[in-house]
């Protein structure tokens, strides 16, 4: 059964992306989009910090570079939306590996603390050439429209296009983290000491792992910028980066299928969840809820519970149910042919 | 198989339902019912912007005391905004909820330069009015013809600069002025409108113009150190608020006392010069400054009916507010602005009526319908190619927590009747 478990996933959720643009409003739609997007950066991120065990406080950056990479590209060049998405992946995938090359001869914290200097110069950088990149001011890039001769609500055009790039992105990940290399990745999460007297050679395996998920959030980025047809650096702030990594977290650190939850979580955190769960508190207690800052106390207060119930994310709660589910079932099997029976 | 075929036609067909039903478009006009009219907008509640809570809610408080009259043309508005944490991103996904799931009439007060910017062209091509956003930049104003659906409210950023310029002309004849400006379109708008009212003949004033960038993690001290070496005597800062404490507690640290300091309007506010002050800054005191509004911080204004007003509406639906934020004056006095557009777009209640209403305001002090929160004699007034509604604001001093008013109302808007 458990060989079929992967396509089968796989197959389930490609039928829940067919299926839901009919059930939701175009406005869902367009927010299922960008759970699509997010599961590619996560997925990627997933590969690096889930895999790896190498902690980026920095990928939002990537998605930046991402989606500046397109803005660049459509606005001041006239290029195509489309054709710029895989070269944004790779621009980001460049300067990940670049990055990865001096950064994974940090270990632990201290790579965490090197990462973070990624969206801090990022946004530096940014302003410091508004020539080339809008500056402070940003870009706006055309809005939304179906192409290729077919007539559809700009939402749905959207969500098509990040989830076609979700669903190639998503098994490719799969193979990545399958093999030989996937097994390199976990041995040196594992235990790099282990890892490099088999022979693993650490530093090559962190630093291919940086490129390869700067490369899926400069994706996911360029998906971004096309969605939001804006870019500044404001739209990359730093809690970007711990956004994307709280959501391989709750989802599930080293599950790829958990990943599927920390996109939703990302998505609609702060533009739903949040908001809707203020409202209800609102009402219940009479309180101010539009104070300052009271969506930030939900967020935490999420974030708390969903780690105290279920410690090793969605992923892991879900792995927790099917064993109890197993457990209850050879149970009743045992009970009928207990060893002590006989 | 046969079953598993028609549970996929029921499927099917339920679906084509779904979609069906989506797609018929409501033929009235979004978000007016007989009895009501909703309004959105997106604030930043949260993050480092999130000083400016308090419009959203003093706009709140002036629309409950209005539906508590009886609404507007019968109809009762419907305040509803959200936090976008000045992140454009936020902003973008707000407003496409807004648009497409809630269907709001309009778009009010909308804050921030970026955050606005990057959702003005959904809005156009959707003819949803983007009313009386929350940023002096002028292109808000200045672009009514590419942007027929966007509108501004303050005075904008370039017409504020050109009044300093008048200013320093008159009353500073012989300063010598070190302008430190952000080096963006922020801080150009200011430099641009500073040269403008200094006018062709008195540009060498200017003897030095320091630009520091926002991204800097370094305080603008260089640029500081620079003006102070120019010989410049006359200290002007055009920049956002924590680059100006930060501005004023270099020049002192420096050693540096010029004669006069000018602080843009986004930032001379008592809270955050009090801030610079209490950070070692010592000219502080005597910073000069522009105002349109009534100030609730300051007494003076207390028998002034407006402020009477201001202060009842606060008391009864906003009372946990602090009404003597000027931020919070501010949203009333805009939401004032909106009721009077909703009011003469008329029963018949559309968009583009909106929108039309809003291209030709004419509440002015002649006229006695004036905004009751606005300074007396300043105008809301927008008519054909003049479309920035409020042009007219008064210089302002620093002394002692209080920012007095320095003579009588300037135009920054030359054209203005």
């Amino acid at each position: 059964m458990s060989r079929f478990r992967i396509p089968v996933g796989f197959a389930v959720l490609a039928c829940a992306v067919a299926v839901a643009p009919f059930l939701v409003s175009n406005y869902h739609t367009y927010q299922l989009a960008f759970v699509g997007l997010y599961l590619v950066a996560l997925v990627g991120l997933d590969i690096l910090t889930g895999f790896t065990g190498q902690i980026s406080l920095g990928h939002g950056a990537f998605m930046g570079i991402g989606a500046y990479t397109t803005t660049i590209l459509v606005v001041d060049h006239g290029w195509r939306d489309l054709w710029t998405i895989p070269l944004a992946g790779v621009v980001a995938g460049v300067i990940g590996l670049a990055f990865g090359l001096p950064a994974t001869r940090f270990a632990g914290p201290y790579l965490a603390l090197a990462t973070f200097a990624i969206p801090l110069s990022f946004i530096g950088i940014v302003k410091r050439f508004p020539s080339f990149t809008g500056g402070n001011v940003g870009k706006n890039l055309p809005q939304l429209h179906s192409e290729f001769g077919w007539h559809v609500n700009p939402s749905i055009w959207f969500y098509v296009v990040c989830w076609v790039v979700a669903l190639v992105m998503f098994p490719v990940a799969y193979l990545i983290v399958r093999g030989r290399f996937g097994r390199a990745l976990r041995a040196v999460r594992d235990s790099e000491i282990a890892a490099t007297a088999n022979g693993v050679s650490t530093a090559a395996v962190k630093t291919a792992a940086f490129g390869i998920s700067a490369f899926y959030c400069g994706i996911a980025g360029s998906l971004y910028a096309i969605g939001i047809t804006y870019v500044n650096p404001d739209t990359f702030p730093i809690d970007l980066s711990i956004l994307l990594l709280v959501g391989i977290v709750l989802g599930g650190a080293g599950s790829l299928y958990g990943m599927v939850f920390g996109a939703l979580f990302v998505e609609f955190i702060r533009i739903s969840w949040g908001p809707g769960i203020l409202d209800l508190v609102s009402k219940a207690h009479h309180l101010d809820t539009h104070a300052p800052g009271s969506g930030l106390v939900v967020y935490g207060v999420v974030l708390l519970l969903v780690l105290y119930i279920a410690p090793a994310g969605a992923a892991g709660l879900v792995r927790q149910l099917l064993a109890i589910v197993s457990r209850l079932r050879s149970k009743k099997d045992t009970s009928l042919s207990d060893p002590s029976l006989v | 198989m046969r079953k598993t075929f028609l549970l996929v036609a029921a499927a099917i067909a339920v679906s084509a339902a779904i979609v069906v039903t989506a797609g018929a478009a409501p033929s009235a006009t979004p978000g007016v019912t007989a009895k009501t009219i909703l309004l959105e907008g997106t604030f930043p509640l949260s993050g480092p912007a999130s000083g400016y809570a308090p419009i959203p809610a003093g706009m709140g408080a002036y629309f409950s005391y209005v539906n508590a009259q009886g609404g507007v043309n019968g109809r009762k508005i419907t305040w509803h905004f959200e936090d976008d944490g000045y992140n454009p991103a936020n902003t973008v996904q707000l407003t496409h909820k807004f648009v497409e799931q809630d269907h709001a009439f309009a778009l009010v007060g909308g804050l921030g330069t970026e955050p606005q910017t990057a959702v003005r062209q959904y809005l156009n091509d959707n003819k949803v009015p983007q009313l009386f956003v929350s940023t002096g930049a002028t292109t808000f104003d200045r672009d009514f013809a590419t942007y027929p659906w966007t509108l501004g409210w303050q005075p904008d950023y370039e017409a504020e600069g050109s009044i300093y310029g008048k200013y320093v002309v008159k009353n500073l004849a012989s300063a010598k002025l070190g302008v430190l400006y952000q080096n963006d379109d922020y801080g150009n708008d200011y430099l641009r409108g500073l040269k403008a009212g200094l006018g062709a003949a008195h540009q060498s004033m200017i003897i030095s113009a320091q630009a520091y960038d926002l991204s800097a993690t370094t305080p603008p001290s260089v640029q500081v150190a620079k003006l102070k070496a120019s010989g410049a005597d006359t200290f002007v800062i055009f920049a956002t608020p924590t680059p100006t404490i930060q501005a004023y507690v270099i020049a002192t640290k420096l050693g540096w006392k010029p004669a006069h300091v000018i602080t843009n309007s986004v930032s001379a506010t008592d809270p955050f010069l009090t801030i610079a002050e209490k950070s070692g800054s010592d000219i502080v005191e005597g910073s000069i400054s522009i105002n349109y509004l009534l100030d609730p911080s300051n007494p003076v204004y207390n028998k002034q009916p407006g402020m009477k007003l201001y202060r009842q509406i606060m008391a009864k639906y906003d009372p946990k507010g602090n009404a003597n934020d000027p931020l919070n004056l501010y949203g009333v006095a805009k939401a004032w602005t909106t009721v009077q557009v909703l009011k003469a777009a008329g029963k018949n209640l559309t968009r583009a009526g909106l929108m039309k209403a809003a291209r030709s305001m004419a509440y002015t002090k002649g006229k006695k319908n004036a905004n009751p929160f606005s300074l007396p004699g300043v105008s809301v007034f927008t008519k054909g190619n003049f479309q920035y509604p409020i042009s007219q604001v008064t210089v302002i001093q620093y002394a002692n927590h209080v920012f007095q008013p320095l003579g009588s109302l300037i135009n920054g808007r030359g054209a203005l009747r």
